[in-house]
């Protein structure tokens, strides 16, 4: 899956570390959503959206392999 | 619930691993030399504590863990499971047909051999999996490199004072020269590459 979080977290200019306080996870987590290593589960996916303020489907799109 | 941070959890365990080295060193080998069964017994013990108080907290780490943390955390301890198991067995087999000696305090290392074949298996879903760094999270402020010097020093000192009392037997000596074998090399190694790399 594909995903705009580093682009959303730019424009706010929060690092990996900002952006995991607010979600409440381990900035790992963000950069392995951020580099396509792991795919967020959907509630973690609707807080990402509900923090960008942006439709789950602007920030993550599914890619068929 | 939130999460438990690394440095939460490695304050909460430290004191716990550092019990538990002294009292196998202290006060296990005590109860060889008692002839009460129930004195030997609860003397055999006292290493246990501080370990379940370890695992105990190990299991709160998990449950307080974010998804990718608990899914990493699974994964390694089923590998260890795993490989542990397949020790076992394997072991188990040679010694029941005879081919192999082995005494019952093996048992002993069934939980270090868990978490060490965890740790590693830790470590390498997270570097090389999901391309993340077991290095200094959550903003620590104490190299890896220097947690494992300080380390390696308080096995050094309890050495050189059990050996001073000779107090110490085989067993403990193996223990403590391997461990010392294992951190000053990984410590040694950890901060080459902070040097390679800049980090002050």
């Amino acid at each position: 899956m594909n995903n705009r979080m580093r682009d959303l977290r730019g424009e706010r200019q929060w690092s990996q570390a900002d952006l995991a306080e607010r979600l409440d996870v381990s900035r790992q987590t963000i950069n392995a959503i951020e580099t396509g290593k792991y795919d967020p589960s959907l509630p973690l996916a609707f807080k990402i959206a509900r923090l960008f303020g942006r439709p789950i489907e602007s920030i993550f799109q599914y890619s068929q392999e | 619930m939130s999460r438990m941070t690394e440095r939460q959890y490695r304050r909460r365990t430290s004191l716990a691993a550092l019990a538990y080295l002294l009292a196998m060193l202290l006060v296990w080998p005590l109860a060889r030399g008692q002839h009460g069964m129930l004195l030997k017994g609860l003397l055999a013990l006292v290493p246990a504590v501080p370990m379940l108080y370890l695992m105990v907290q190990m299991a709160a780490r998990i449950r307080a863990s974010d998804e990718l943390e608990q899914r990493v955390h699974m994964q390694a301890l089923g590998m260890a499971c795993g490989v542990v198991c397949a020790a076992s067995l394997i072991g188990g087999l040679l010694a029941a047909a005879g081919a192999l000696r082995v005494q019952g305090d093996i048992l002993v290392w069934v939980f270090p051999l868990i978490m060490s074949c965890y740790g590693l298996g830790r470590w390498w879903l997270v570097t090389r999996h999901y391309g993340g760094s077991t290095g200094c999270e959550d903003g620590s402020d104490f190299p890896l490199y220097q947690r494992l010097l300080v380390l390696a020093g308080l096995i050094a000192i309890i050495l050189a004072v059990c050996w001073w009392r000779g107090q110490i037997g085989p067993l403990a000596l193996g223990m403590l020269v391997g461990m010392l074998l294992v951190l000053l090399p990984v410590a040694v190694y950890r901060l080459l590459r902070r040097r390679r790399s800049g980090v002050a």
